[in-house]
């Protein structure tokens, strides 16, 4: 507090606000919120940390904010915006060297301290990224920062996440302001500071997806071409049941990208609701946890952490697109075969075979059934991948009724030890 | 253990009945397919294929249709009908 300050400050608020008009595109008010910076005291009283953290220390936080929401969030909080002043600045270099810019530098924090743990976690850092730091730093900064900070680390459980998610949807992903998240989170244990950190995490989360799903959604594309070339359509022409078609493609091995039914449209290995920093299940390990009776896949890879099995998020966020990976096998089976008994009345099934007549194919006229090339891929499927759906979904026998009936017939083990036919 | 893979073991033979249903075989068909493929005892398929039979009465009796109305018109009849009618058909284009 020299006298020099008030001077200073009209000087430096000026050029401040200027650079801030150009680099944020808004303008500030400066008389009040930009005191003597040197004095970090008298900043910190003045910057209104209830958003941030519900202490008041002596240490300005690390606000990583990308701009687009910084510039969203200004609006509101004017006061924060007296963090951003201090790049242009080099006064304020040794107490608020925060560096937001448009090309995303990272955030340096201010402290020595909070440099070292920023460093410490620049594993997590993405230099590449438009955006800031990770949302880590949060918890460095809980944990550097003396102990006054009561700042609960958070969690991001499964629920929470979905939350998140559901308010991201909502708002749109371009738009999703942390502020507007958190309102519609509803959650209370949360800072905007949280949501935010976790929202550029997403972001970048996604778009790394994104990649990977467009790679994989090429590569079963290909393969489902391949497929049909090989099983789907026989030598006469005859295809099986358009609807049959592609199922022999889907008893190629499983694809390597985390796909475990490879459907030939709009594959998609998202894992939208996956929390990144939990652990995950590997997908090579899903057919080892396939339960007794048939659930989706998506229900057999319901480990804690990989908790989507419910694809209604992931439609939304993507404007509609198809649903998400593992029940996309279910659906496509399933509009086929829906209300069997109608799908195969007998007038249907003549009409399947008629046009085969006369067509003067390899196969002898006499010859209706199915290739054996079909048959063994279609009963190979079932041998290599269990947990697929049924095709039919016929009311399955009770297990007890089988084996009486079977031991009526002298089959004592089922399934039998010694090999048969 | 052994109630449960059994259990899998006789869905897993469901599932593989209810592919040849879709090839439209008749159970002696499917029993020679799920036993040269998949090694299934014969007697297990069929036993399995009438379980299923008695649980979806309708869905099989609607199959069975099907079936009968495929012999009611043999393999050879249909062949010869569709050659005759290809052959009016080129005799008419020929006039």
């Amino acid at each position: 507090m020299s006298a020099l300050s008030p001077a200073r400050n009209s000087t430096r608020d000026d050029g401040e606000s200027e650079f801030l008009a150009t680099s944020c595109g808004f303008t500030i008010n400066t008389e009040e919120d930009f005191p003597e910076f040197t004095d970090h005291g008298d900043l910190l009283d003045i910057i209104d940390f209830d958003d941030l953290f519900s202490v008041a220390g002596d240490v300005l936080p690390d606000l990583e904010m990308d701009p687009e929401v910084l510039a969203g969030e200004l609006s509101d909080h004017m006061n924060t915006s007296s963090t951003i002043t201090t790049t242009s600045t080099g006064s304020q270099g040794e107490t608020n060297k925060k560096g937001i810019s448009g090309k995303g530098e990272e955030v340096i924090s201010k402290r020595d301290l909070n440099e070292t743990l920023v460093a410490e976690t620049v594993v997590n850092y993405d230099r590449k990224r438009k955006h800031s730091s990770s949302g880590s730093t949060k918890n460095n900064r809980i944990s550097s920062n003396e102990g006054k900070r009561k700042v609960k680390k958070v969690d991001w459980t499964p629920e929470l996440h979905r939350r998140f998610v559901e308010a991201v949807e909502q708002l749109g992903l371009e738009k999703a302001v942390p502020s507007r998240i958190l309102e519609l989170m509803g959650v209370h244990c949360l800072t905007r500071h949280n949501v935010a950190s976790h929202l550029q995490k997403y972001r970048s989360h996604r778009k790394h997806l994104l990649a990977r799903e467009a790679e994989a959604a090429n590569w079963t594309r290909k393969r489902h071409i391949y497929g049909l070339d090989s099983t789907g359509a026989n030598a006469n022409g005859r295809n099986k049941n358009g609807w049959l078609a592609p199922a022999p493609t889907i008893g190629f091995p499983t694809p390597p990208p985390a796909a475990v039914a490879s459907p030939p449209v709009n594959h998609h290995h998202f894992r939208p609701l996956h929390v990144w920093g939990h652990p995950t299940v590997d997908p090579s390990v899903m057919p080892h946890v396939w339960p007794k009776h048939l659930p989706p896949p998506s229900t057999a890879m319901a480990t804690p952490p990989f908790w989507l099995s419910d694809t209604s998020y992931w439609p939304r966020i993507h404007n509609g697109t198809t649903t998400y990976l593992p029940t996309v096998a279910t659906r496509f089976r399933a509009p086929p075969v829906a209300g069997i008994p109608q799908a195969l009345p007998p007038h249907h099934m003549v009409h399947n075979y008629k046009p085969d007549h006369g067509f003067g194919g390899p196969r002898s006229p006499v010859d209706l059934h199915p290739s054996k090339e079909s048959v063994d891929a279609a009963i190979g499927d079932v041998l290599t991948r269990p947990w697929l759906p049924l095709p039919l979904g016929l009311k399955p026998p009770t297990v007890d009724g089988v084996i009486t009936e079977l031991h009526r017939h002298g089959v004592s083990q089922v399934p039998p030890a010694a090999s048969c036919a | 253990m052994a109630g449960s893979s059994s259990a899998s073991y006789i869905h897993m033979v469901q599932h593989m009945i209810e592919k040849c249903l879709i090839f439209h075989m008749s159970k002696e068909e499917c029993v020679e397919a799920l036993s040269k493929h998949a090694n299934i005892t014969p007697v297990i398929t069929s036993t399995v294929w009438k379980e299923l039979e008695k649980e979806n009465k309708e869905f099989f009796k609607a199959y069975e249709e099907r079936q009968s109305k495929q012999e009611q018109m043999s393999e050879e009849e249909t062949n010869q009908m569709i050659q005759k009618i290809i052959s009016d058909s080129s005799k008419d284009s020929d006039d």
